[in-house]
């Protein structure tokens, strides 16, 4: 850490002799150790070791960048000097500031040393584990690592943070096979700041296993009809993103193209949807701690009781279009959960459809979006009654939000985020 | 320009152990201007060696961020480590790999790296043109990318060499409105394989794609939404690439063959009708530099053209050399890292519809209710082949003309199912190499192909 303090400590002296009037640093040093399975067997251990070093300079207005994984002492003067020259090469624009006044915290998350012993008898056991309990599966890749990094960010204003984090991550992606039939693919992530369960009992893992052995049958949707969509917690937080990207983030709020532009404060959702972006929650494993602007990341509400509360727009935006900017930089997602049960979400729905992924391309600025629903099952008279194929859904995300049939009880947290199911109404289904 | 640091690491390598050696840089320009806002200006540049070593059927990976012989030694020595350890807890017991023809490839390099005013000042003269000359637009934007891949590779029982994969591309996009205050958006890569000072020369060399595009977005305001249900349609060579990366090319990567893909039961079956051939090029397509050209893969394999299907029959896969050793198929070097610290993965590199004989007018000309779909902004596929692609760009066939411009819609299908009704496919290719492949790493690769008449599933609103 004495390094990467020095390095940055250097970096913005550099920076400012060389005529920044604001700049700021971060400096990385971090380590991977990874298990790859490949078809279900052991192919491959990885251990990296890496540094980032990424430097930013404004001169009158004015902003340059670059990056680099070195923290020798010839490559570190010439990446100020391509910084500089950067910088003087911009378009000078006012909107550019850090945060004010100086500000010095440290930052401890995670499990920063690993147990990989451990880490490797969890993987086996997980392995034999999905063997034994989920027969039809075959393991295409999967992927557990550790990774961990020590950080310090500093910048011209007097902000210096240092962070220390580590975690474990387990990336599954597998499908289902009986004979020549086979499901669709899946995959399923995890990150855990402890190995103290079974991989198993992590996350949703346990549960999309079973779904994905339920879809190796399926039945091309035909026809077309409107109704249901009750979406897998990770598929709301998908939909959920789509929704901050297309209409409260940087680009379309700079733009103006955003159809929430004026909606701050007012109602966009049903009153039963709260979205946050907290990344101290208990069950967010290594959540963001400071922005690259000089503030410590802070929760806030993205929508509260179907109120928009706050864009996601960096300081840059902000002071561009006089909306706050957002309290962190929009990871940690977490939704409150609803008062019904799934199965009471499930038994409730007339014809409908519980899609476990989506396949689909950006959606129009409008909200407008339509796509292939992988993984999932039609819904008739309140039971599953098959997995499907071939079916695509649409609708519109704005009005979407507006017909929240209910949101579940249960949530899923997967270290990323703490997600509920939600059903809503009004969805074009349509097969050939 | 990178050179070669790691020459003298064969000396260290243990006799009869399959051993890459490998450093890299990768370096990365961009310059973004959004509406009129100059909001991205950075360059980035990575670098560092890698070494892997294969130990009874398992390997060792390590890597770290310093090119030197010191820096490689460090790492081939964690790499063993990291093999013995899980041969020591996996004990497969198989045996070595098969080894390959010794020789050194060393691909050609040319271009220099530009200084970032260039970048900048390209971005802001085209910006400036696209607002005098383009109006009613609601938004614009203009990206310029120039990234590159520079590896030298030691391989003990294959070939070594020097790969180099520079690649500029200026991006334009523009939304505008239709009257019913729908928003319309299109977006053009420009560009290709080369460093900028080799692609482009002066701005206003752009303007006539400027205003071709400026065009395109006034007629897509005047767009309809095209029929749901199954069609007869002609895929431009941009779907066709899609079609032949996203729903064909990753089915047959040998790794997702052996994880259940759909080509797992559909090798030397018929997958496609008789007039459909689809290659995997390596570096050159029919006498011309293909998009992304590679020589040598990570494995030090000598690049070849990986034929997926011949005349409608599937008869190959991609592999790595040891998932080749596995089918009894010859690896034609389709192992590929992006960054020095990625292991060799299976990955495509140019992958296209081979051309046929039918002119595109002629294709048109035979489709009496339907619609020419020209420009995709997205696509996604599943290993049972069921793919999903976004038109941003097409417009209606009626009694073979083509009439109204297309508003943004969805295709999809069944690869294997959809490829059987093709009926003609046209004499000439499109390529696009400005995107990246994502399957644990990134990766660029070239896609493109022949235009193709087929039956295909649009989405409905």
């Amino acid at each position: 850490m004495d390094k990467l303090c020095f390095v940055t400590e250097q970096v913005i002296e550099k920076l400012k002799d060389s005529g920044a009037d604001m700049a700021y640093c971060t400096a990385s040093s971090g380590e991977t150790r990874e298990f790859n399975v490949e078809g279900g067997e052991f192919t491959l251990f990885r251990t990296l070791f890496d540094n980032s070093l990424t430097l930013t300079a404004f001169i009158d207005g004015k902003k340059g960048s670059v990056g680099l994984n070195s923290f020798d002492e010839e490559k570190i003067d010439e990446a100020v000097e391509n910084c500089i020259a950067a910088a003087r090469s911009s378009t000078p624009d006012s909107a550019w500031a850090l945060a004010p006044g100086k500000n010095e915290k440290s930052f401890k998350n995670g499990a920063v040393t690993p147990d990989l012993d451990l880490l490797f008898d969890r993987t086996k056991e997980l392995l034999e584990t999905i063997e034994r309990d989920y027969p039809l599966i075959v393991m295409e890749q999967m992927i557990v690592a550790h990774e961990n990094a020590h950080s310090v960010y500093r910048n011209s204003n007097g902000a210096l943070y240092t962070k220390q984090a580590g975690y474990y991550n387990f990336d599954l992606m597998y499908s289902a096979h009986e004979g020549e039939e086979g499901s669709s693919f899946f995959s399923t992530g995890v990150i855990t700041d402890n190995l103290d369960r079974p991989a198993i009992e992590l996350g949703s893992i346990a549960k999309d296993l079973s779904d994905v052995q339920k879809q190796i049958h399926t039945v091309p949707t035909e026809g077309k009809f409107t109704g249901t969509m009750l979406l897998s917690p990770s598929c709301f937080g998908e939909f959920i993103s789509e929704i901050a990207g297309n209409f409260a983030s940087d680009s379309p709020i700079l733009e103006g193209t955003s159809i929430w532009k004026d909606a701050l404060g007012t109602m966009v959702a049903d009153e039963r949807i709260t979205v946050s972006f907290n990344p101290s929650e208990k069950e967010i494993v290594c959540g963001q701690s400071y922005t690259t602007e000089g503030f410590v990341a802070e929760d806030f509400d993205f929508i509260k009781n179907g109120r928009l509360e706050s864009f996601l727009v960096s300081l840059y935006v902000s002071n561009k279009t006089g909306v706050e900017r957002a309290k962190n930089s929009g990871g940690s997602m977490v939704i409150a959960p609803g008062d019904r049960s799934l199965d009471e979400i499930i038994a409730g729905i007339g014809k409908g459809i519980l899609v476990g992924r989506f396949s689909g391309g950006s959606p129009a600025n409008n909200g407008d979006f339509s796509g292939v629903a992988k993984n999932s099952f039609l819904i008739e008279n309140g039971k599953i009654k098959c997995a499907v194929s071939e079916t695509m859904i649409a609708g519109n995300l704005a009005d979407m939000l507006k017909n929240l049939v209910a949101i579940s009880k249960e949530r899923m947290a997967d270290g990323y985020s703490l997600l509920p199911y939600a059903a809503f109404d009004g969805i074009t289904v349509s097969g050939k | 320009m990178f050179s070669n640091k790691i020459a003298d690491i064969r000396k260290d390598f243990a006799d009869g152990v399959h051993t890459e050696v490998r450093c890299q840089q990768n370096k990365s320009r961009s310059v973004a201007i959004v509406s009129g806002n100059l909001t991205g200006n950075a360059r980035s540049e990575t670098e560092g060696v890698s070494a892997r070593v294969y130990k009874n059927g398992v390997y060792g990976f390590s890597s770290m961020a310093e090119v030197s012989v010191e820096a490689a030694r460090s790492v081939l020595r964690a790499a063993t480590d990291n093999a013995c350890f899980m041969d020591s807890r996996i004990n497969k017991g198989k045996g070595p790999i098969i080894p390959i023809a010794p020789q050194e490839i060393f691909c050609p390099t040319s271009g220099i790296d530009v200084e970032q005013k260039m970048y900048i000042d390209f971005a802001r003269e085209i910006d400036s043109y696209v607002e005098k000359h383009c109006k009613n637009l609601t938004g614009r934007g203009i990206s310029v990318r120039a990234d590159s891949m520079d590896k030298y590779i030691e391989v003990s029982d294959g070939c070594s060499g020097h790969s180099y994969i520079p690649r500029s591309y200026i991006y334009l996009r523009m939304t505008a409105e239709t009257k019913d205050g729908l928003p319309v958006e299109r977006f053009i890569p420009i560009g290709g394989f080369g460093t900028f000072d080799t692609f482009f020369t002066t701005p206003d060399a752009l303007f006539a794609k400027v205003d071709d595009l400026y065009e395109k977005i006034m007629l897509k305001r005047e767009g309809i939404y095209p029929d749901a249900g199954v069609k007869t349609c002609i895929l431009g060579g941009e779907l066709s690439g899609m079609l032949a990366h996203e729903a064909v090319g990753h089915t047959v990567e040998a790794d997702l063959v052996l994880g259940g893909s759909v080509a797992a039961h559909n090798l030397n079956k018929r997958v496609a009708s008789e007039l459909v051939t689809m290659i995997d090029y390596a570096h050159t397509c029919n006498g011309v530099e293909a998009p992304l050209p590679v020589y040598i893969d990570d494995e030090g394999v000598p690049c070849r053209d990986q034929v997926l299907i011949k005349d409608g029959i599937l008869t190959g896969y991609m592999n790595s050399r040891e998932s080749a050793e596995r089918f009894a198929m010859e690896p034609m070097g389709n192992a590929r890292a992006y960054s020095f610290s990625d292991e060799p993965l299976i990955r495509m590199r140019n992958t296209a519809i081979a051309p046929g004989t039918s002119t595109l007018e002629e294709m048109i000309a035979s489709v009496d209710d339907g619609y020419y779909f020209t420009d995709t902004n997205n696509g996604q596929a599943d290993t049972t082949g069921e793919f999903m692609f976004g038109v941003c760009m097409g417009y209606e066939i009626k009694n073979g003309k083509l009439g109204r411009p297309l508003l943004d819609t969805t295709i999809s299908g069944v690869a294997f199912e959809m490829l059987k009704t093709v009926d003609m496919v046209s004499d000439t290719m499109e390529w696009s190499s400005s995107g990246y492949c994502g399957k644990k790493q990134p990766m660029p690769v070239g896609i493109g192909g022949a235009a193709v008449r087929c039956k295909v599933t649009i989405g409905g609103r």
